[in-house]
This record gives C-alpha cells, sequence and structure tokens, in this order.
C-alpha cells in the first residue's frame, strides 16, 4: 500500500517535472525563433541603411567631381574665348593697317561694291562709304570700275553721308528699302562662326 | 491522501516555478532583442557614415586633381606660340579678305 503511493508522489511529481522541461523548451524554442527572426529582420533594415549610404556616397561624390569638372570647364572655356577675344581684336587692329594700303584696299573695296551692287534688287544704287574712303576716292573711277566689275546696266551713285566703318560699303536700293552692308565689320560679323573655328584649329588643336 | 495532496502542491510548485522562470527569459530577451537590433543598426550606421566621410574624402581628392589639371590647361592656353597666334590671325584675315 505505501510503496504504491510513493510511486504515486513520484510519478505526479515526475510529471511535473517533465511537464516543465516541455514548458520550458518549448519556451526557448519560441524565444530563438524570435531572436532570429529580429535579428534577420534588423540584418535587412541594417543592410538597406547600408546600400542607401553607399547610394548617397556615391551620389555626394559624383556632385562634388561634377561641380569640379564644370568649374574647370567653365575656366578652360574662358580662357579660350580670352584668347580668341585677343586674336579677334589683332584680325581687327590688321583690318584697319589692311585699309590704309591703299593698293590691297582699293580692289577689295571695289569687290564689295561689286557685291553689293548685284545684291540690291534695284536698277539705280547708293553707295555709302566712310569718311575717309570718301575723301580717298569720291574723285576717281571707283565706282565705274565696281559697274564695270558686276557686267550690269545698274547706275551707282556715291552717297554724300559717310557710314562709321574701317573699310568696306554699304549698298542701298534707290528708295533705301534694300541695304545691303558691305563692311569689313559685317564681313566679320557674318563670318565669326567659320573664323573661330579656324583658329581655334590653329591654336588649340592637339 | 495527505500525501498526494502535498505532491500536487509540489507539482504546482515546479509548474509555476517553471513558468516564472520563462516569463523572466522571455522578458530578458526582449531586451536581448533590442540590444541586439540596436547593435545591428549602430554599426550599419556607423558604416554608412564612414562610407559618407569616404566618399568625402575621395572626391575631394578628384576634385582637386581636376583643379590643378585644368589650371595647368588654363596656363597652358596662355603659353600658346606667338607664332601660332600669328598664324591663327594670318589665316582669319585670308579668309575676311577673300
Amino acid at each position: 500500500m505505501t510503496s504504491n503511493l510513493e510511486k504515486l508522489v513520484d510519478d505526479i511529481i515526475s510529471e511535473s517535472k517533465t511537464k516543465a522541461e516541455e514548458i520550458r523548451k518549448a519556451a526557448m524554442g519560441e524565444i530563438e525563433e524570435s531572436i532570429a527572426r529580429e535579428r534577420a529582420e534588423a540584418v535587412r533594415e541594417a543592410d538597406q541603411i547600408i546600400r542607401d549610404g553607399l547610394t548617397e556616397s556615391d551620389a555626394a561624390r559624383n556632385r562634388r567631381v561634377g561641380q569640379e569638372k564644370q568649374k574647370a570647364r567653365l575656366a578652360y572655356l574662358g580662357e579660350k574665348n580670352r584668347v580668341l577675344g585677343e586674336i579677334i581684336q589683332e584680325v581687327q587692329k590688321r583690318l584697319v593697317e589692311f585699309c590704309q594700303d591703299e593698293s590691297y584696299y582699293r580692289p577689295f573695296l571695289l569687290k564689295a561694291i561689286a557685291q553689293g551692287i548685284e545684291a540690291v534688287p534695284s536698277e539705280t544704287v547708293k553707295v555709302a562709304l566712310s569718311e575717309r574712303d570718301l575723301r580717298r576716292f569720291k574723285r576717281t573711277k571707283l565706282l565705274e570700275d565696281a559697274l564695270a566689275a558686276t557686267q550690269t546696266n545698274k547706275k551707282a551713285t556715291l552717297s554724300d553721308d559717310p557710314i562709321e566703318t574701317v573699310g568696306g560699303a554699304v549698298v542701298t536700293s534707290q528708295d533705301g528699302k534694300i541695304r545691303v552692308d558691305c563692311t569689313l565689320e559685317a564681313k566679320l560679323e557674318l563670318m565669326k562662326p567659320q573664323l573661330l573655328a579656324e583658329i581655334s584649329k590653329i591654336l588649340f588643336a592637339a | 491522501m495527505k500525501r498526494i495532496v502535498e505532491a500536487e502542491k509540489e507539482s504546482q510548485r515546479i509548474l509555476d516555478e517553471t513558468n516564472r522562470e520563462v516569463a523572466q527569459i522571455k522578458k530578458d530577451s526582449s531586451n536581448k532583442i533590442a540590444s541586439m537590433r540596436q547593435q545591428i543598426l549602430r554599426e550599419a550606421i556607423e558604416r554608412r557614415e564612414k562610407a559618407l566621410v569616404e566618399a568625402e574624402r575621395a572626391g575631394a581628392e578628384e576634385a582637386e586633381r581636376i583643379a590643378i589639371e585644368a589650371t595647368k590647361q588654363v596656363e597652358a592656353l596662355s603659353r600658346i606660340p606667338e607664332a601660332n597666334r600669328k598664324k591663327a590671325v594670318d589665316r582669319a584675315m585670308v579668309l575676311l579678305l577673300s
């Protein structure tokens, strides 16, 4: 009887210990699972933070480098423009010298006037020159020679009103509605893109 | 009968103690998880900041290299030989007067 009672008591205790162990094991399993889940989640978040950081870093670096490149490009272009400006100024000086030498300048002026006359669709045209050219060529056969060069029957007269120019002429129709600018300034302006390209080729070709 | 009642009490005590122990472990683990999470995120933030500083440094270095190179190129422009400048002016004159 006593032995049976002892066994029953032992069984009760043993059963509770077993159950306690099961509870403990289940809890530990749950905790480990929870830790693993939370760790994975934290690692995912951390990876995202690092990825974002790298993207941000790359962007910051590229921004810095881009700004410097832009600055460098502007400085280089600024200097190039300065050099080109100097060359154009030198060209303008040379044009003034060129216009002073009548033996070179007269044929040029003749051609410029002829081109102007041909370009103006009017039977009678007016040719305007600079004050200096008016003085130099007024009593010469400049217009006759220019007309002869055009091989047209147009009539041309010299305007008494001088124009502001280094050299060349402005040709207008009789009614003044059509005007062709054949001055050196106009030609320089017109040809500037081509001139700058040519000058750049000579100066900056590596 | 008394022995059985005592055994039942002991059994219940064991289970209660286990439950308390488990509750404590769960509580501790919750703190441990929070601490682990903080640690992982702190390390990530440190890496992010390090990467930013490193990128800033690399960017500054490259920017400096670009600036030095740009200065050299600009200086080279101001040293264009006079013969080349004359050649450029001559070429422009030829084009203008042709």
